[in-house]
């Protein structure tokens, strides 16, 4: 049983990214776009070893069913390497669990969206999605820190 | 390894270097492989069905809940569902008559105009997996795919005969179709009753609309019914695709409104270019 809960320990950042995008539902969960949540905290806020080929991978497959050609991907790769390259942000020693930059790595990408097919239907929803991944950011985040004290 | 260490900040830096030198090549990709995109197709047709396949194993104790309070939900809406069928087929049997004198008189004018209508020769009935409308781009899976005969640029109606999509990009076992609302979606449809033709564009959440119309003088109106045109030899004429709401916007059948649609295949393997 002890190994057991230590296997589902070891691989919760896995299991919850994959939890996540497959249950990808109409408005709440589009594409599972929420996998993108353990995605940035397990890449940039609790960084763990093999999970950033993971979180490629995921943000590829997200992609994929958004009919966006490797976007998120790309913004991935792009805050990757920025955040990896800078020490002025420690991110792993940030409060709230970085949910700041959180923001920046969903609003930057989603900006980009509104920009390109800007009608009233699509700024209200894309607003709707920051607000709902935001929101749902400390939650989810926070079950890590239950789970692994 | 320690944050001090410096083989931990080589490493750290050796990896930023690799995202960083991994964009340009996306951008390239993603600007060179337009519209095809065919290796990230092909990636995808065999990482999704792998992510699939797990994430039904970890996932089934919800999706059974889910089911389950569907089932219950779709159960206590019946009787009253069952009465608003009642009176949906009083209503189409009493048209039906006046619609088969129209068809026969339809086929009539048809063979004295010499006027050829694509009709398909096979239907694939399918489900629909996940309705993946977010952004502005609305496409959804479809479970069945190049082996019950599936290919890229088929027509997706529904059960209604109205148009839902075109298959989009299609794995052995998987479809992804756009849906009209995709704002990528473009096709050439046609004012029924008229020669009026014109190009349907969907809009993202907010629907379709309809533009670029051969008689510039055109104005459209609530009520207009809307078919496919084959102007641009996309797809087949005669579909119905919906009803104008005003002078612009059509009202069209979006992916969450249906759980199945019928893949039609017509002449030359479903390819109308």
């Amino acid at each position: 049983m002890h190994n057991a809960i230590s296997i589902f320990k070891k691989y919760l950042p896995f299991l919850m990214t994959l939890f996540l995008w497959r249950l990808s539902v109409y408005f709440w969960n589009p594409a599972g776009i929420l996998a993108l949540i353990p995605i940035f905290y397990y890449t940039f806020v609790r960084p763990i070893s093999g999970f950033a080929i993971f979180g490629l991978i995921f943000c590829f497959l997200i992609d994929y069913r958004c009919n966006l050609p490797l976007f998120w991907t790309c913004i991935y790769c792009l805050f990757y390497a920025i955040i990896g390259f800078q020490n002025y942000v420690d991110m792993q020693h940030t409060n709230n669990n970085a949910s700041h930059v959180f923001m920046l790595f969903v609003g930057s990408g989603i900006l980009l969206l509104i920009f390109s097919g800007l009608t009233w239907a699509n700024l209200i929803n894309n607003i709707w999605l920051f607000v709902w991944l935001n929101v749902l950011y400390t939650p989810i985040t926070a079950l890590d820190n239950w789970i692994k004290p | 390894m320690t944050k001090d260490k410096l083989s931990y900040k080589l490493t750290r830096i050796i990896k930023s270097a690799l995202a960083a030198a991994a964009l340009p090549v996306f951008i390239i990709y993603i600007m060179v492989a337009k519209p095809d995109y065919t290796i990230m197709n092909a990636l995808a047709h065999v990482i999704l069905p792998v992510a699939h396949g797990v994430g039904d194993v970890i996932t089934w104790p919800v999706r059974a809940i889910g089911d389950g309070a569907h089932w219950v939900k779709e159960m206590s809406v019946l009787r009253k569902e069952n009465k608003v069928l009642r009176a949906k087929l009083d209503d189409a049997l009493a048209n039906k008559y006046k619609c088969d004198v129209a068809i026969e008189e339809n086929k009539k004018l048809e063979n004295e105009l010499d006027i050829k209508q694509a009709s398909p020769y096979k239907t694939i009935i399918a489900d629909i997996q996940f309705d993946d409308s977010v952004f502005h781009h609305n496409t959804f899976l479809i479970n069945r795919g190049k082996k019950a005969g599936v290919n890229k640029g088929m027509v997706v109606v529904s059960f209604e005969n109205r148009l839902v999509g075109v298959v989009l990009d299609c794995g052995s076992q998987f479809c992804r179709v756009r849906a009209l609302t995709d704002a990528d979606m473009k096709i050439a449809v046609r004012i029924t009753g008229s020669d009026i033709s014109g190009f349907l564009q969907g809009n993202g959440k907010s629907g379709a609309s309809i533009g670029f119309f051969n008689d510039t003088q055109f104005v459209g109106r609530k009520g207009l019914k809307v078919i496919t045109s084959n102007i641009s030899g996309v797809l087949p004429s005669g579909i119905y695709v919906g009803e104008m709401k005003d002078e612009k916007r059509v009202d069209v059948i979006k992916p969450n409104n249906i759980s199945r649609v019928m893949v039609l295949q017509f002449d030359d393997q479903g390819s109308y270019k």
